[in-house]
């Protein structure tokens, strides 16, 4: 006899601008199962839970609860269904209490409040799963881990049966990750189902029975937790090895252009994403940067770009100190950035292309005088960076929005990529995933540029989801986790899954 | 169901049909409501169109429109840098404190050269507007305070300024006890350069010049523009952020400036409390209206200004208040917010 799941997903597809964030994704839940959905970041997971919590609704695909079929327009619609889910960042009102913050819109607790029977109904979940909150607290006294389990809390006394944890455990101290496993079990043990999202594979192996890993919008295996391995579920989520090569040309390498000293900087959400990262690039160099997706990386660039703030430590270009001098002055010193999610930082979509490739150029002496900027001349300039750069637009006057994001990836890599200032090759060139979403001509084309500057003589630091592409590409590659740099070596010194073991566990192998 | 859906590209010609439609949409519902309210509609739209085809109030309602127009134009340059400034009524009433200042100055202290009087008048109220929507500016910039908020109250703060200087220490001591400053000396007022009408259209045309320059071909508006378009692309393009706003929005409150300067030195003669109908509010419409265009905005600013002229000859023809104007103004905004909501999403009918 087959137990009917929970909940089961048919070929969800969900499509974003210029991204397919779900490609027909299937996915189950069996009661009483705790299940791992395992990936990168914007590998899809997030976007399939809010699909499953109402909060998108999908192009395409089908949604059974308990063997039927639904259709979740809204989180309410999912509640009334028994799904319940637990943000990333938390729903309370500080200044309320515990018990209030639980029974606030619920409607079994009536439109007169029963203080006394509430506070009892939330002192009994809590020794249920051994949690030691006062419900008369004000949620603003409480620690982060028992504001989690009030989000908890809201969900059990609304008799959720699907509970769907997004990252529970990215601001939990070790002590708390326990107590949050333990209640895990305890739900899991009463039937219902638990659905914990992550991309920590140590945790998904400790706490799930089964785990599915999502790779760039699809699930690549789903598999009984018992039967997998780290390793296993390592090269799953980092992919598998591509299937081309590149010639890479013997350089010299010249003198230190890039030298970064016990760099501390902050992350968005206030903590160090940083923690005393030395780093140099040469010229005629590519230093490649591996680490899973949030460990600092990408601070790591926006810092060297002079966007983020260095809190602690020096940045040295030709050996001049830049620390802090902001993103202008670097440009001028021949520091050119491709930014991730490029169509956001690095283009403006309602501009024309002349004005997106001006956008680093217009104050050099070369395109204007004191006031006047000019246009003439840019356009031509432009004219010939669509032909060099095979930019799919008839004109330089074409709307950026127009045109395709793989297009937009041109559009910025023949601004970044060509003579900054009195032409003059980029001293250094700072790329943040430049390869992301192309296809595989495209990657190409990339791949001989960034070589071309390398024969050039800029110096090149290079971030990459795909490791493989890192381990071809490199010189000399900077494994960085939780902000710091775990290890260091030349490209042909270690094979790809030692350089996988080093990343997944924070240390050299 | 009916879903609303993001437009990917909206096509210039598109979106004028939209401003185009929203506008005869704006007279479609005025004359529903007045018609509601029993008022003859079509001599309500007679009497509008008789402004614009009679020589004598056509020239009546350009001259009206020439603070709206100037005070549009700075609106340009700020909505531009995504500043979205609501003071230009305080920024015109800056103005005309400014310049009312220096005649006082002159008058009584003859501290200016009597020559010099009007350069002196239009800078002076040029950096009171300026510096007006300075302080919204700068605290934007440093403390990220909202824009909107503290531009509009601001306005108020400006408006009762004004009431305090006529009602106090710059009342006229031979007005007879009425709330109006002196009257400027002949040389500090724009009859002095000829025809005050004349002198401020090209006083407008040279606004409207100097706007599409600076965006056309300077560096500091291509700054503002990419500044307005996305300020994390500016981040990271290394362009001073701060700064730019903070100069863009001295222009922008500079121009309103001027405008207030063309009320008091232009239409009146002196300053009185309430000396603006709300030109600053209105300017916002026009701006909106053609879509920051500095070029359309003297057309539209026109438009508004025979509205104003209108709005008087309602009052005797149907014994309408002059709110009716106010009424009618409102739709057209209202309209023109509707446009813009569908220039943006497309009501897409989909099946689930």
């Amino acid at each position: 006899m087959s137990v009917t799941p929970l909940v089961e997903l048919r070929g969800i597809v969900k499509r974003f601008p210029n991204v397919v964030a779900n490609d027909r994704v299937d996915f189950s839940l069996m009661p009483g199962e705790v299940h791992a959905l395992l990936g990168e970041n914007a590998a899809g997971k997030t976007t399939l839970m809010n699909i499953l919590y109402g909060l998108y609704q999908p192009d395409e695909g089908e949604i059974y609860v308990k063997g039927k079929r639904v259709r979740i327009r809204s989180p309410a619609d999912s509640i009334r269904l028994g799904i319940g889910m637990v943000h990333q960042s938390f729903r309370l009102i500080p200044v309320h209490t515990v018990w209030e913050n639980v029974v606030l819109g619920l409607k079994e607790a009536g439109f007169v409040l029963n203080r006394k029977k509430l506070t009892d109904m939330v002192k009994k979940f809590c020794e249920e799963y051994g949690w030691n909150i006062d419900p008369n607290a004000r949620v603003w006294q409480l620690s982060v881990g028992e504001k989690q389990q009030v989000e908890l809390l809201k969900l059990l006394v609304r008799r959720a049966e699907v509970l769907i944890l997004d990252e529970p455990t990215s601001v939990l101290t070790p002590q708390e990750t326990k107590g949050l496993f333990k209640a895990i079990r305890t739900m899991a043990k009463s039937g219902k189902g638990i659905i914990f999202i992550t991309h920590k594979l140590e945790e998904a192996l400790e706490v799930s029975d089964r785990v599915t890993v999502m790779r760039k919008g699809r699930v690549v295996a789903t598999k009984p937790t018992g039967e997998v391995t780290a390793e296993e579920l390592a090269n799953l989520m980092i992919g598998r090895p591509v299937l081309f090569k590149i010639e890479k040309p013997e350089v010299k390498k010249g003198g230190i252009v890039l030298e970064a000293k016990g760099l501390k900087v902050m992350g968005d959400r206030g903590v160090l994403a940083l923690d005393g990262v030395n780093l140099c690039a040469h010229s005629g160099e590519i230093v490649g940067i591996a680490g899973i997706a949030g460990n600092g990386q990408e601070e790591l660039m926006e810092a060297l770009a002079g966007l983020r703030r260095v809190e602690a430590g020096k940045v040295f270009i030709d050996g001049e100190d830049v620390t802090n001098k902001g993103a202008g002055y670097l440009i001028g010193k021949g520091v050119s950035y491709i930014p991730p999610e490029s169509t956001r930082w690095a283009i403006v979509r309602d501009m024309r292309l002349v004005e997106n490739i001006a956008l680093k150029f217009y104050r050099s002496r070369d395109f204007s005088g004191m006031l006047r900027i000019d246009w003439h001349k840019l356009f031509e300039f432009s004219r010939k960076l669509i032909d060099e750069y095979g930019i799919a637009a008839h004109s330089p006057s074409t709307l950026a929005g127009t045109l395709s994001g793989g297009n937009l990836q041109r559009v910025v890599l023949a601004r970044e990529l060509s003579a900054t200032q009195d032409g003059k090759v980029p001293r250094l060139i700072l790329a943040a995933y430049p390869t992301k979403g192309l296809d595989v001509a495209a990657t190409e084309f990339v791949h001989s540029l960034l070589l071309k500057h390398r024969s050039m003589g800029s110096a090149i630091v290079f971030l990459s989801e795909d490791l493989e592409e890192i381990m071809m590409l490199s010189d000399r590659i900077v494994v960085i986790s939780k902000g710091k740099v775990v290890g260091e070596f030349l490209s042909k010194e270690k094979t790809v899954e030692e350089v996988g073991m080093m990343m997944l566990k924070g240390s050299a192998a | 169901m009916f879903m609303l859906e993001r437009r990917m590209d909206i096509s210039r010609k598109a979106s004028s049909l939209f401003v185009l439609l929203s506008l005869l949409l704006a007279f479609f519902v005025t004359g529903l409501i007045f018609h509601l309210l029993g008022v003859d509609v079509a001599q309500f739209y007679s009497t509008i169109c008789n402004v614009f085809i009679t020589p004598a109030l056509l020239l009546q309602a350009v001259f009206r429109s020439i603070p709206i127009i100037l005070a549009s134009l700075g609106l340009v340059v700020a909505f531009r840098m995504g500043f979205w400034n609501i003071g230009a009524e305080g920024q015109i009433y800056l103005g005309m404190i400014a310049a009312t200042g220096i005649v006082i100055l002159h008058v009584s202290y003859g501290a200016i050269p009597a020559s010099l009087m009007l350069v002196a008048m239009g800078v002076a109220s040029f950096l009171a507007g300026g510096a007006w929507c300075l302080i919204p500016a700068s605290l934007k910039v440093r403390l990220g305070v909202n824009e909107v908020l503290t531009t509009l109250m601001l306005n108020y703060i400006a408006m009762l300024f004004t009431d305090y200087l006529v009602y106090g220490p710059w009342r006229d001591p031979e007005g007879w006890g009425f709330a109006l400053s002196i009257p400027f000396p002949e040389y500090a007022t724009l009859k002095y350069c000829g025809n005050p009408s004349t002198v401020g259209i090209v006083i407008s045309v040279a606004v409207a010049g100097f706007v599409y320059f600076l965006f056309k071909y300077t560096k500091l508006g291509f700054t503002l523009s990419v500044l307005g378009k996305s300020s994390d692309v500016a981040k990271y393009a290394g362009m001073q952020a701060g700064r730019a706003t903070l100069l863009g929005s001295i222009i922008s409150g500079g121009m309103a400036g001027l405008g207030g300067l063309y009320v008091v030195s232009g239409m009146m003669g002196r300053l009185r409390p309430r000396a603006s109908p709300g030109y600053g509010y209105t300017a916002i419409i026009v701006a909106m209206l053609v879509q920051l265009n500095p070029w359309l905005i003297l057309p539209a600013g026109v438009f508004f200004g025979g509205l104003l002229t209108a709005g008087d000859a309602l009052q005797s023809s149907l014994r309408l208040p002059f709110s009716a104007i106010t009424v009618f103004q409102s739709v057209i905004f209202l309209c023109i917010i509707l446009a813009e909501f569908f220039r943006r999403y497309r009501v897409v009918l989909r099946r689930l």
